[in-house]
């Protein structure tokens, strides 16, 4: 059986939310490798030396929002600033327990995301993304 | 701080002060009327007079001010006593002409206490006096001494009255000026200061306001973080319960897994309830269009997982009529409706075949009618009231909060709404709501046209 997608990418300061999206993906055949970072820092330390042919490159970002240091709002504007090539490979998914309408409509206007999921990641929601 | 002062006090305050006053000056002048009848006494040695009328007219007046201290019939007696003061100096200087005009000094003085009506008993005394000692004289009565002529012509007599009759006329005059002249200082000193207490009020007002505005702000931000940071470790264990129903697990540890999620969902929801709580007392209105249709679609994508394992699927049936334009506050009125469908999902009838939850709307240009209609356990008559009282639940199998209803029943109010509640046990249960299309409320923001 193939797997959806080749690298999924989480950002999460949470170490438990890692591991339950790591497991969900790997389980349900979503990813074949997760990339799992502990901050929005770590992430784009990963992204910056990357260019459209690296093998390590995301498809999916999955991004939590409330982080220390640097939140996903944050990341995102940091992300701006990549190359286009990169930005044009990577789909990017808030993943958050914010119920915060403001937190929603700022995703939702940021061009850079697709969609905004609550937590946990499970089977049904990795389902309604295929 | 200006005190709180009315109209009346005010003006009953300064009255006081010119009655006590002039109080204070009649006594001055009428101690001077006296020994001024004891000099004049010196000339024709009129001292039983002097002292007899003298000491009399202020026996009259003091022991009436004693008597009658409430009231003003004292300042009528001292007008009244300025007359026979006249009447004893001009006998005392045998009708000496220029004592006639100690009637006009008594008129003006007079004009301290700031009431006409005061010249009344003067004007008449000088009148009474002048009838009677005038004729007296006339017909020969030498022994009254009213004037040094041998009687008065009845020409000099009119001019006299005429010239008096002015005096106490302008003097009358001055005294009523003077009343409206002070009436309206005093309404220009209570308006000042009713116009400062104002302006402090109004500031106070501000204060609070800002204040207010302030810690709403802050709690805002507090129940955030709160609600994340409880909320985080709750989702966090529904990730891994998730993770282990992912494997096959022997029918014990299935069942206390599944008694775990029970418990973390309902831990989740009274959080999420408590926040709707807060968010409907304390977030201002925000108006905007509301699409019943996408928000209906929303609520059940959220809902889809809220049956227990050992619950059917409820059938959900949406009749939707919306031509026109609704506003409201989307927020509340999503709170509104994930709280009465949860409630339909959750409290079906175990015994129906086709649970259902059925949600019409119908929007019309004054509001939006909205029913939520379930066959569901119903509501027991006993309890449709207690139902929307906060924590109130009706059975401990009740697995909410005990706020849902409470929750909706305030954010309907806060849209101006009514909610109303029809049950039958074992039949179902319908909630009614019309809400105001708040389309043309001042709080509408203007949206850009897109």
């Amino acid at each position: 059986m193939d797997y959806k997608y080749k690298n999924v990418m989480v950002v999460d300061d949470n170490q438990i939310d890692l591991y339950i999206a790591e497991m969900v993906m790997l389980t349900t055949r979503f990813a074949e490798k997760v990339i799992c970072v502990g901050s929005a820092r770590e992430a784009l330390e990963y992204l910056r030396p990357l260019d459209e042919s690296s093998d390590g490159l995301p498809t999916l970002i999955f991004l939590d929002i409330n982080m220390p240091e640097m939140t996903g709002f944050d990341f995102l504007e940091e992300y701006r600033r990549l190359p286009d090539n990169i930005r044009k490979k990577c789909i990017i998914m808030m993943l958050t327990t914010s119920l915060d309408e403001q937190d929603r409509k700022q995703a939702e206007d940021n061009e850079f995301v697709k969609r905004f999921l609550n937590k946990p990641l499970d089977r049904d929601k990795l389902a309604q993304l295929m | 701080m200006v005190s709180q002062q009315t109209y009346q006090s005010l003006h009953d305050a300064f009255l006081l002060q010119v009655k006590l006053k002039s109080d204070r000056l009649m006594n001055y002048f009428l101690a001077g009327f006296f020994l001024c009848g004891l000099m004049l006494a010196l000339f024709y040695d009129t001292w039983l007079v002097a002292v007899g009328i003298g000491s009399l007219s202020l026996i009259a007046y003091y022991s009436t001010k004693l008597l009658l201290p409430d009231t003003d019939a004292y300042q009528y007696m001292v007008s009244g006593v300025f007359g026979l003061f006249m009447a004893q100096f001009i006998y005392q200087m045998h009708g000496l002409f220029e004592m006639h005009f100690i009637a006009f000094i008594g008129s003006a003085i007079l004009i301290t206490y700031q009431n006409w009506k005061l010249q009344i008993p003067l004007a008449a005394l000088v009148i009474v006096h002048h009838a009677s000692f005038g004729y007296l004289q006339y017909i020969g009565y030498d022994k009254v001494y009213f004037t040094q002529l041998d009687y008065m012509t009845l020409q000099t007599f009119i001019i006299h009255g005429i010239l008096a009759t002015i005096v106490f006329f302008i003097c009358g005059l001055w005294a009523y000026q003077m009343k409206l002249l002070n009436e309206r200082q005093i309404q220009q000193t209570y308006d000042m200061g009713r116009y400062q207490e104002e302006q402090l009020q109004r500031k106070a007002l501000l204060r609070s306001n800002e204040d207010l505005k302030k810690s709403n702000k802050e709690l805002d931000s507090f129940v955030y973080s709160v609600s994340h940071d409880l909320r985080a470790p709750l989702s966090s264990m529904l990730g891994v319960i998730g993770l282990c129903e992912m494997r096959e697990m022997d029918p014990f540890m299935q069942k206390n897994v599944s008694l775990l999620k029970t418990s973390v969902r309902k831990l989740d929801g009274f959080i999420m309830d408590i926040l709707d709580y807060s968010r409907n007392a304390r977030l201002d209105m925000h108006l905007q269009e509301i699409h019943f249709d996408e928000m209906l679609t929303d609520i059940f994508g959220n809902l889809k997982f809220m049956c227990t394992d050992d619950q059917k699927k409820v059938d959900i049936r949406l009749a939707v009529r919306n031509g026109i334009p609704f506003y409201s506050d989307k927020s509340r009125l999503s709170i509104i409706l994930n709280n009465l469908i949860s409630n339909s999902i959750r409290y079906q009838n175990p015994e129906v075949a086709d649970p259902f939850v059925e949600i019409q709307v119908e929007v019309s240009e004054t509001g939006a009618d909205i029913l939520v209609r379930d066959n569901g356990i119903g509501i027991a008559e006993e309890n449709q009231g207690k139902v929307f009282n906060m924590f109130y639940r009706v059975s401990n199998k009740s697995a909410g909060s005990g706020l849902g209803l409470y929750i909706v029943k305030e954010a309907v109010e806060k849209l101006d709404g009514v909610i109303r509640l029809d049950s039958e046990t074992g039949k179902g249960t319908q909630f009614s709501i019309r809400l105001p299309n708040l389309a043309h409320s001042r709080f509408v923001k203007q949206q850009p046209q897109s």
